[in-house]
């Protein structure tokens, strides 16, 4: 199952860089092998630059991957994801992926999918969304930013048919409070899958959600990584069943199975 | 072009290999044969009891390189024998396996437990591993790591490779207790002790304190630690730390190094130790080398 490395390690062209808004930007490269092999929650590991300045890779979940290219959603907070804002079309991206466990898809019998999604966390909902039109499930999406800069237009997921609640810590945007302060906007079913991703105290929430009201969830982590490919064990988080890597034995974990601390 | 090397009576096809703890799962994305392309194999260094690791964060970039803390998280021995070394032998590389060990009655029942699982290589002793909350280790101690080395030897069926650290005054004389005791190559340089600080939360940036630096940041010094004690002993050295490319891989063997190990920079570029053996071997060809021979110690002094 595991490609290759001649597979996963490629340089790509940078096809485009968007400004969302004051907050995020979006990147776009070249590379239709990747764009069709990559599944939901799973991430590559991008050199952003040349030398040794950073040093390590840095991880992104993919945001979207149609036409032969693959996109990123990211907030260049650090860096590594400050010189990703410097990228012009035309210019070399050395990119490992795809990485890393994917959502599991939802099987037929699932009617509700909810995702829940904090600040950038929500990235690899945009890829889950495109690849679950065709499923008939109800999707819900719970989006919470810390202000409207950190909000942007839902009209793409809107276009996937998700119906999009927004939740701001300043009440700028949507309902003022975190992103759990959303969960009552969605009437559950027995079947309702929850997929989240953002920052932990937010995941604490949903799973503390998910296990009060019986039900089945995934969560996408992030952790800071240096292989990506589990090699070094520095991204472990621990979980019911000990330490675990980010990058090789998630970072898709069942929700239960996370220990917040 | 004759690019074998010697450790006690192994050989390997070549000299480039990878340092413990940093090749764990990539031999899967080889192709089988790229990873036929190393002169050996290193898994992550094991312990006697399987061992959870440190608390995070475990690790942390520095400029050119990064400190790690991760605490040897392993399975212990006995699962590494039915589970590990299995698919590790179907690799059909020469195997290193790196143990390490509180005491020299578990270093010794761990050596017999490799004998009985046959054909490895040689046994690589962390004597170094600073990350463990020891006050002293056996590496920085010229009397303790003869004393563990002559245990091992005692009862290895294989070559025994002492990896040694590089936080002591004077490596050159550990590196000759070694050589005393009976060990065939020694491994140098693992992490150096280290520590970062975050400024906002005045916390170190290590779960575990203070960690092990390691990267193209100490390439350095680990150049001039190798070229020392090649003088010093006669025992091959294992030459590591902060190799990215086959240039760096160079001036290890010039400056002494028998074999090279490519560790942290795995982690940024998983193919580094193909690049690396392309590498020397090109410049072997370029400067008319037909022995790698003519290449190890060739530092004009």
């Amino acid at each position: 199952m595991a490609l290759h490395m001649n597979q996963i390690q490629n340089t790509y062209k940078v096809s485009s860089l968007t400004k969302v808004n004051a907050t995020y930007f979006r990147l776009s490269f070249d590379a239709p092998a990747l764009a069709k092999a990559v599944r939901p929650g799973q991430f590559i590991h991008i050199k952003v630059s040349e030398g040794f300045e950073p040093f390590f890779r840095r991880p992104f979940s993919v945001y979207r991957a149609k036409d032969g290219k693959v996109e990123i959603f990211f907030e260049p907070v650090g860096k590594g994801s400050r010189l990703l804002t410097s990228k012009k079309k035309g210019d070399s991206l050395d990119v490992l992926g795809p990485l890393g466990v994917p959502f599991a898809m939802p099987g037929k019998d699932v009617k509700q999918v909810v995702f829940v999604g904090g600040g950038i966390g929500v990235a690899p909902f945009m890829l889950f969304s495109d690849m679950l039109k065709k499923h008939a499930a109800e999707k819900v999406l719970l989006y919470g930013g810390r202000t409207r800069a950190h909000t942007f237009p839902m009209n793409e997921f809107k276009k996937n048919g998700v119906k999009v609640f927004t939740a701001t810590d300043d009440g700028s945007v949507g309902v003022k409070g975190r992103v759990s302060e959303l969960f009552n906007k969605v009437v559950l079913l027995p079947s309702t899958m929850i997929y989240t991703c953002g920052p932990r105290p937010m995941m604490a929430a949903v799973q503390t959600f998910v296990k009060e009201h019986g039900l089945v969830g995934q969560a996408s982590c992030e952790e800071v990584m240096a292989c990506g490919l589990g090699a070094c064990l520095g991204c472990s988080i621990m979980t019911t069943k000990g330490y675990r890597t980010v990058c090789h034995d998630g970072p898709v974990f069942d929700l239960k199975e996370l220990v917040f601390t | 072009m004759n690019i074998s090397v010697r450790i006690g009576n192994s050989v390997f096809l070549n000299p480039v290999t990878v340092a413990s703890g940093t090749f764990g799962h990539s031999e899967e994305f080889y192709t089988s044969k790229e990873v036929k392309c190393l002169g050996a194999l290193v898994p992550k260094t094991v312990t006697l009891n399987a061992q959870q690791g440190n608390a995070p964060r475990r690790i942390c970039e520095t400029p050119s390189g990064m400190i790690n803390a991760i605490g040897i998280e392993n399975a212990g021995i006995d699962a590494f024998i039915i589970e590990k070394l299995p698919k590790l032998k179907k690799v059909g590389v020469p195997l290193i396996v790196s143990i390490s060990a509180n005491n020299e009655d578990d270093f010794a029942l761990m050596v017999e437990k490799l004998n009985a699982a046959q054909g490895l290589a040689a046994i690589e002793l962390n004597l170094s591993c600073p990350n463990l909350k020891k006050h002293v280790l056996v590496a920085q101690d010229a009397q303790a790591t003869e004393s563990v080395v002559r245990r091992v030897k005692a009862v290895s069926d294989y070559p025994v490779i002492a990896k040694l650290s590089p936080n002591v005054t004077d490596i050159g004389s550990i590196a000759l207790a070694a050589e005393a005791a009976g060990a065939d190559a020694v491994s140098m340089v693992n992490t150096f002790a280290a520590m970062a600080i975050d400024i906002k939360k005045r916390r170190s940036r290590i779960g575990n304190f203070t960690g092990g630096l390691s990267g193209p940041a100490i390439r350095p010094i680990a150049v001039r630690m190798v070229c020392e004690t090649a003088v010093k002993i006669k025992i091959p050295i294992i030459g590591m730390g902060g190799i990215s490319c086959a240039d760096d891989a160079l001036e290890f063997l010039i400056a002494g190094a028998t074999m090279v190990a490519i560790g942290t920079y795995n982690f940024v570029n998983p193919r580094a130790p193909l690049e690396v053996l392309e590498g020397i071997k090109a410049y072997m060809k370029e400067n008319k080398m037909t022995d790698i021979r003519e290449l190890i110690g060739s530092i004009q002094r």
